[in-house]
């Protein structure tokens, strides 16, 4: 009952890429991805589109002559001074502009990101951002949907991806408010063990090359990973790490959820003040950033979730998920079946903000730059504090995390884990203070095939220096004095 | 009234975020001055925003807004600030919010939709717009072999959405004043648990304006429907976008400066909501900003009953998670007092009311002149939204076949109105240059299960309609009309 234009249907970019390349990644999508059908509306729009000169009395947008709001602009903080996270929060920086408007020139109208628009969002916004892909990643072919922050990105991926039933491996510390939300889409979490650096290769593969699929069901084919400050631990996984364990996801077909919301949050990076001034920061930054998976991926098996939270602010609500086309095609799909394109403004804002008459890339990587700064000169605060108050009783230590916001804070009981640990937290509550216990995001094994039970290592606190100094040192002055008491 | 046993799986099975008993704990926890290092949000100190200007029509003018909006007329600036006062300042806008929303656009919201649908016992929540709201509302209530109730004619940019997780969609007949009472008690008494699986409980519908029939319920109606719902047990959705843009109303005195006088005048032009008769809870409504601001506003809100709220609010925390600040910020300034307030709000609706009218009234006039004469198609004046529902005359078409009636399947097509409109939507489209929407697009598909054999005529016969919006220019409207008419006459007399 439903008409789609036959002859003048365009062939999607997918279908292009599926025959070009003749990999079939439909096998990895769930039952629910399979089935979708495409908005019907939407092709006949598109069919529209074909003819110049066609009256399209077919869709009930309202038109721009109706939107009241004719300007947005937006006073932030101006990119030419030395480091302008600190003349911000000092007040004492200049400020820029940014504009965007209904009737006037500018990056990206209000006319056009105030109307409807394609789930994977307008096409000046995801083309800056696969320039930044390129310029960071060089990502070997990928295409860019927008989303709506990765929390969206990821629970759609689930979805995508995701049976009633199905296995997905994740690192055994991870975070929960994420998986948790896979759960009742019937996906089931297998974890696997972390060390100091993060999620350990040989444990990934000990899992695969050991599961058997007649009692513990399907083989799992995602695997779901923060490489970067990992949620909770703090660790950022090395280069060799993420090669070997991209190859151990080439041998058994897994599909890579790379989760990075905290990437350009770098430290001691030992930047090249040559290279700023020659080539600019962008090009500075891609020489020191760690090689994410999307910059190895040549089967296509990496999604990779950006997003704008923690480089300007959560409210932002905006993302961007590079994968490969058909991935992009089907998760685009989902999104004009849920949540719709991402918000107007947003997209005006982060067009103009990359702009010619915003900070341009290079202006955003210079403010990352001094974000990363700043964020380092935190952390150092906070392992020094740590010293001086609380590593010096001997009953808690870390190790410096090497991007990020949390630090992963070793402390006493060995046995009887759990418990004590539920004890020193609320003890540390009534001294006043708040850190997230280990158990908040610790993944049960129930494949039996582990060893040792995780609550046996729930010793750790996530804790972050991402607060005042006032608080850094205050709340690690706590620490240590509720430490003494505890153990003493 | 406990609701609780319309909820899916999915929905049951949903934790709460594991992060919230870490807070209720912290916030239960009697120390003053508690320092914490539990999150992980960027220090409001560096977001690069100190503040965010809107620049938008002026609405104080005893003339028309929408009208002076088009013709240099006066502008108002709204601010939002991170260093001076304001309804929502940046700082708060930008942090990571929970569920419902940031409580100052929440309570803003809150107001408007108590002042203007008085609902019994409910709470908002805000969407990303009514498709993001409505889907998630979709995946509380329905799991794969779910039947949903609908318009006969319904949006399938929204239900095709559940059919990919297993949901079916049963059509109700509808007549030119929207879905049909009697018709939507006849499914539910002739319905087979056996042959079909659990009653549909689920009645989705868009009130004013429907999409695509243009019908609004009529008060008797909504009256009957939600008596049906109650003896049924049925959850109501109410989508309801157009629920401002109604016409024919008695205009509200716009010279009338006192604001709680034309706020009371304006509310007086409204029709009756689902939600204002909701005693029971079973309504969960949604509206949108899409039509009234823009759609790339991506902000709407549900209002419902406490328990459906704490579950919708649990899935937006499991997935999108609450909307952008700046949709947020801008409705929220909006509506305070720095902005347009709730009744200036209500003069840009009014006026908005009146263009689309105005719309309405050209596309009739000029539909009468060029299409009315061939005889071959009419047109309603639909109370309501954004699109008129043109009827065609197949039966005029020298091709056109109908088949004796001889027993078989109450819903298979008798005449070839199908081909007939197919054919007809596509030489409008390739050869006179304009794209009407076919009625068949919006047929949910019948079963003959639940379709009454006697004297049921298919709904493939009936799908004699092409859908023309009137949200266009008025260059728009007349050139679509005149090849409307064009094409008719080619069509018919080839």
């Amino acid at each position: 009952m439903v008409f789609l234009p036959s002859a003048t249907s365009a062939t999607s970019a997918a279908d292009v890429g599926l025959k070009r390349s003749h990999v079939d990644y439909s096998r990895y999508l769930s039952a629910e991805a399979r089935s979708r059908l495409p908005n019907p509306i939407k092709s006949i729009w598109k069919a529209a589109q074909v003819k110049p000169g066609t009256i399209n009395m077919g869709n009930g947008d309202p038109h721009h002559t109706l939107y009241p709001i004719s300007e947005v602009n937006f006073v932030v903080p101006s990119i030419d001074e030395h480091d302008p996270v600190q003349s911000w929060r000092s007040g004492t920086g200049e400020q820029n502009i940014i504009s965007s408007y209904k009737d006037e020139l500018c990056a990206l109208s209000l006319r056009t990101a105030f109307a409807y628009g394609a789930g994977a969002g307008l096409k000046d916004v995801r083309d800056a951002l696969a320039d930044l892909n390129d310029r960071i990643h060089s990502p070997p072919n990928h295409t860019v949907s927008l989303s709506l922050g990765n929390a969206d990105a990821l629970t759609k991926c689930f979805r995508l991806l995701g049976d009633p039933g199905d296995s997905f491996l994740c690192e055994e510390f991870t975070f929960s408010a994420m998986t948790n939300a896979a759960l009742p889409l019937g996906i089931e979490w297998v974890p696997i063990r972390m060390d100091n650096n993060g999620l350990v290769p040989s444990d990934l593969e000990r899992i695969l090359s050991s599961w058997d699929e007649a009692k513990q069901g399907k083989r799992p084919h995602v695997l779901y990973t923060i490489p970067c400050s990992q949620n909770p631990t703090g660790s950022t996984l090395s280069l060799e790490r993420r090669q070997q364990i991209y190859q151990i996801a080439h041998d058994w077909d897994i599909i890579i959820l790379e989760d990075d919301p905290y990437f350009f949050l770098q430290y001691d990076l030992g930047m090249s003040q040559s290279t700023i001034q020659q080539y600019g920061h962008t090009r500075a930054m891609a020489e020191v950033l760690p090689r994410s998976f999307l910059s190895m991926d040549y089967d296509g098996r990496v999604m990779r979730l950006d997003s704008f939270s923690k480089i300007v602010a959560p409210g932002m609500r905006l993302g961007w998920v590079t994968s490969n086309s058909y991935f992009a095609d089907k998760l685009d799909m989902l999104t004009d079946s849920s949540s719709q394109h991402p918000h107007g403004m947003g997209q005006a804002f982060v067009a103009e903000l990359l702009g010619s008459n915003g900070w341009g890339v290079d202006g955003f990587m210079k403010w990352i730059l001094s974000l990363c700064n700043e964020y380092q000169r935190r952390r150092d605060l906070f392992m020094d504090v740590f010293r001086q108050k609380v590593a010096t009783s001997g009953f808690a230590s870390a190790e410096v995390p090497q991007s990020g916001m949390f630090v992963w804070i070793k402390s006493g009981p060995t046995t009887n884990t759990a418990d004590l640990m539920d004890e020193l937290f609320r003890k540390l509550l009534n001294n006043g203070l708040v850190m997230m216990p280990a158990s908040t995001f610790a993944i049960a094994d129930r494949t039996g095939t582990m060893g040792s039970h995780i609550n046996d290592r729930v010793n750790f606190f996530r804790a972050t220096f991402v607060g005042t100094d006032e608080t850094i040192r205050n709340g690690l002055a706590t620490f240590g004095r509720t430490l003494e008491e505890f153990f003493l | 009234m406990d609701l609780s046993h319309h909820l899916s799986d999915e929905a049951r099975n949903r934790l709460a975020n594991p992060l919230k008993d870490i807070m209720r704990v912290t916030s239960e926890c009697s120390v003053t001055d508690l320092i914490t290092m539990a999150n992980g949000d960027p220090h409001h100190s560096l977001y690069p925003f100190q503040q965010i200007m809107y620049e938008v029509p002026s609405v104080q003018d005893p003339s028309d807004s929408v009208t002076s909006w088009n013709n240099s007329g006066r502008t108002q600036i709204i601010r939002s600030y991170r260093d001076q006062e304001c309804a929502l300042p940046i700082c708060n806008a930008f942090l990571y919010s929970r569920a419902a929303g940031l409580v100052q656009c929440k309570d803003a919201l809150t107001d408007f939709t108590n002042l203007i649908f008085a609902p019994p016992n409910h709470h908002v929540m805000l969407t990303f717009g009514n498709s993001d709201g409505l889907t998630k509302i979709f995946r509380l209530f329905g799991q794969k072999g779910d039947h949903f109730l609908t318009d006969e004619f319904s949006f399938p940019g929204m239900t095709n959405c559940p059919l990919a997780y297993g949901v079916k969609w049963v059509g109700v007949k509808m007549d030119s004043g929207g879905i049909i009472p009697e018709e939507l008690e006849k499914v539910l008494i002739r319905w087979d648990e056996a042959k079909l699986g659990r009653r549909p409980r689920l009645l989705y519908i868009v009130p004013v304006g429907q999409n695509p029939t243009g019908s609004t319920l009529s008060v008797d109606r909504r009256k009957k429907i939600y008596a049906v719902a109650q003896i049924w047990d049925l959850i109501i959705v109410e989508d309801d976008p157009y629920y401002f843009l109604r016409y024919d109303v008695p205009q509200t005195n716009c010279a009338s400066a006192d604001p709680d006088e034309f706020i009371k005048n304006f509310i007086s032009t409204l029709i009756p909501t689902f939600l204002s008769m909701d005693v029971d809870g079973r309504v969960l409504r949604l509206d949108t900003f899409s039509k009234v601001l823009a759609p790339g506003m991506r902000l709407g809100w549900i209002t419902s009953n406490k328990l459906f709220h704490l579950k919708l609010g649990e899935y937006t925390d499991s997935s999108t998670q609450p909307p952008h600040a700046f949709g947020q910020m801008f409705v929220t300034e909006m509506l305070s007092e720095h902005g347009w307030k709730i009744e200036g709000f209500c003069r840009w609706l009014r006026s908005l009311r009146l263009d689309y009218q105005n719309r309405l009234d050209f596309l009739l006039d000029v539909f009468q002149r060029e299409v009315e004469p061939t005889g071959y198609a009419s047109v309603n004046r639909p109370e309501a939204g954004m699109f008129v529902w043109i009827e065609v005359f197949f039966e005029k078409h020298p091709r056109f076949v109908r088949e004796r009636c001889s027993g078989g399947s109450p819903v298979v097509a008798r005449t070839n109105t199908e081909c007939l409109l197919k054919e007809l939507f596509e030489r409008l489209m390739n050869i006179h240059g304009v794209v009407f929407m076919p009625a068949s697009t919006f047929a949910i598909p019948e079963n003959a299960l639940w379709v009454e054999s006697d004297g049921h005529v298919p709904l493939s016969d009936r799908t004699r309609f092409l859908r023309a919006t009137f949200a266009g220019t008025e260059d728009i409207i007349e050139k679509g009309m005149i090849r409307l008419g064009k094409g008719l006459r080619e069509f018919f007399q080839e």
